[in-house]
């Protein structure tokens, strides 16, 4: 048990180290580009509890996202409600949502799970356009920027991300919370084997909802930060593709790992735009390339593979 | 104890001519059986038999088409299986159910899931409350161990012991969830001669320290024969016969199904 609270009194202090230093070295319109990052990361870290944890697929993370981000932007465009006082609003709605989505759903399980959740996620762009008069239609709604403090006016962009920053935690105290406990073992136990997890008196079908809804309810704050850290939002910010690209950087990242969330949001903001700032015409093979490659090397994601060479180095020098 | 007080302690279990059918295979016809509190039943019977199909049904992990099992006198028809465990039935499984990358400490808290378990709501709204029933879970789980001689094994990936010791920890994981009747499917399987001595005392100081009602499945008949107070013979899905040991060891039909002229 020491080891463990020992280990993750490292991990949160590297964690520290590399999120004060993203605020000192990075430039403004970089810092605000590691904000979004963060918020997909929150959507990841839900996603991670499902996949990971829960052993549920849900390919609508990002229309969960995207309900979260409208709730956040209609409550302040239309009806004038400060940005941050929004945000549990967004992950309420989305939890709500999702339990809406996962009721039906989790009768389904695996391969058909998967088609009726992208089924909600491809539908969910042109649900946005014909509530044109909730939502702005095409033309998108916009945010107002969070009053500032005022020895930070220079950079609003560090507000910003330390409120994207501070939401993260949030969520990851949240999932901690459930994970390391009971019901993180009765996650675990219906994922590996449903039949003797219900002989132990697991209720699977409300230890199934639950996860769905905590993950519901963090890709809500993901998309109300993301909300607020863009400025403005508008459906092309919620294609399918965006739920398909949460399940990758979920993966990517690391499926049952908390840092992996983040490594997962940051690869899903950067990743793409670096493959293109290689080579313009061949972003997307080098992208698909990139993918394939760290999927052959590191199974278990960035952070899998980064623990992996850690515990061996550590190995290697103990004896 | 004789036949005639026997008769008026209620049993802990008491099955009545319980058929299960898979499709069209009557996996068990008509099967009875009962367990009186602080016994140990040996349910013993060849392979096919269906002992573990009793098992199964007694659990509610597959449905009887026919007949009732009661448990402490509450009919089992329409109980969730996951409500088995709550009412005090724990059991063990033949094949291992036990959860291989968790920790064996884990494992067996998982027993206690149904006491101490923090739902969701809990570990996310109420924490404090949550950690204090993880703690008192650990300790319990711990002491478990104890009993059993493990608790040296405690933060070992279960998957990574020995077969033998698998079973051990399923059957902490059966006490953590300090059942009244606690029913163990081949629980001595991949034992050596010596080792299932000590594993018998083991077993019957657990009955005695609990006053445990136990329902065991086994076929190593050394153990079976020295263990239980009363033993039922299945064969083909059909009772065949019941009664002590000695009557076991001796009765016609028995031999000549499952015991061989050796013993």
């Amino acid at each position: 048990m020491r080891d463990l609270s020992l280990s993750t009194a490292i991990k949160l202090s590297l964690f520290a180290i590399v999120a004060a230093s993203i605020s000192v070295f990075a430039p403004a319109y970089a810092l605000q580009q590691v904000a979004i990052a963060i918020a997909y990361a929150i959507a990841i870290l839900g996603l991670n509890l499902l996949m990971g944890y829960a052993g549920q697929i849900c390919l609508a993370q990002g229309t969960l996202f995207g309900v979260g981000a409208y709730v956040t932007a209609i409550l302040n465009a239309t009806y004038g409600v400060s940005p941050l006082a929004t945000l549990p609003v967004a992950a309420a709605v989305s939890a709500a949502v999702g339990l809406l989505i996962g009721l039906p759903a989790l009768r389904l399980q695996g391969l058909q799970l998967a088609i009726v959740t992208f089924g909600i996620a491809a539908a969910f762009p042109q649900l946005l356009l014909k509530l044109g008069s909730l939502t702005g239609g095409v033309s998108g709604l916009p945010v107002d920027a969070p009053e500032t403090p005022g020895f930070m006016t220079d950079v609003p962009e560090l507000w910003l991300y330390l409120i994207a920053l501070a939401c993260a935690g949030i969520g990851a105290l949240l999932v901690s919370r459930v994970l390391f406990g009971d019901a993180g073992r009765a996650l675990r136990a219906q994922r590996d084997n449903p039949q003797i997890a219900q002989a132990l008196g697991v209720n699977l079908t409300r230890t199934r909802l639950w996860a769905f809804a905590t993950s519901s309810a963090l890709a809500g704050l993901g998309g109300g930060v993301f909300a607020i850290v863009s400025g403005f939002i508008s459906p092309e910010s919620f294609l399918a593709i965006l739920s398909i690209n949460i399940v990758i950087g979920s993966i990517v990242g690391g499926v049952t790992s908390m840092a992996g969330a983040f490594v997962g949001g940051l690869f899903m903001v950067f990743v793409p735009s670096w493959a293109s700032d290689i080579n313009l015409s061949l972003g997307n093979l080098i992208y698909g390339l990139a993918l394939i490659l760290i999927m052959m090397v590191a199974r278990n994601g960035i952070t899998g593979f980064i623990e992996k060479w850690i515990s061996m180095i550590f190995r290697r020098a103990a004896g | 104890m004789n036949d005639s007080s026997i008769e008026e302690v209620r049993p802990v279990l008491q099955a009545r001519d319980v058929s299960v059918q898979f499709g069209g295979v009557k996996a068990l016809t008509d099967v009875s059986l009962f367990v009186r509190p602080g016994e140990i039943c040996g349910l013993i019977g060849p392979n096919g038999a269906g002992k573990s199909t009793f098992l199964n049904a007694a659990t509610r992990l597959v449905n009887y088409a026919t007949g009732s099992i009661m448990l402490d006198g509450q009919p089992l028809e329409g109980v969730e299986t996951r409500d088995m465990i709550g009412r005090g039935v724990a059991r063990t499984f033949q094949n291992l159910g036990i959860y291989a990358s968790m920790t064996v400490l884990e494992n067996v808290m998982l027993g206690a899931h149904h006491r101490l378990g923090g739902s969701f709501a809990k570990a996310i709204f109420a924490p404090l409350r949550a950690r204090a029933l993880e703690r008192s879970n650990r300790e319990k789980a711990m002491a478990v161990l104890e009993e059993v001689g493990m608790a040296n094994l405690a933060a070992r990936a279960a998957g990574s012991l020995a077969y033998p010791l698998q079973k051990r920890m399923e059957i902490a994981r059966a006490l953590a969830a300090e059942p009244k009747i606690l029913l163990l499917d081949e629980p001595a399987g991949g034992l050596t001669h010596g080792e299932v001595h000590e594993f018998g005392a083991l077993v019957d100081g657990i009955r005695r320290r609990r006053n445990l009602s136990i329902l065991l499945i086994e076929h190593h008949m050394g153990l079976v024969m020295s263990l239980c107070d009363r033993i039922v013979v299945f064969h083909l899905g059909r009772n065949l016969a019941e009664g002590t040991p000695a009557e076991i060891k001796s009765n016609d039909a028995v031999i000549a199904a499952y015991l061989g002229k050796a013993a």
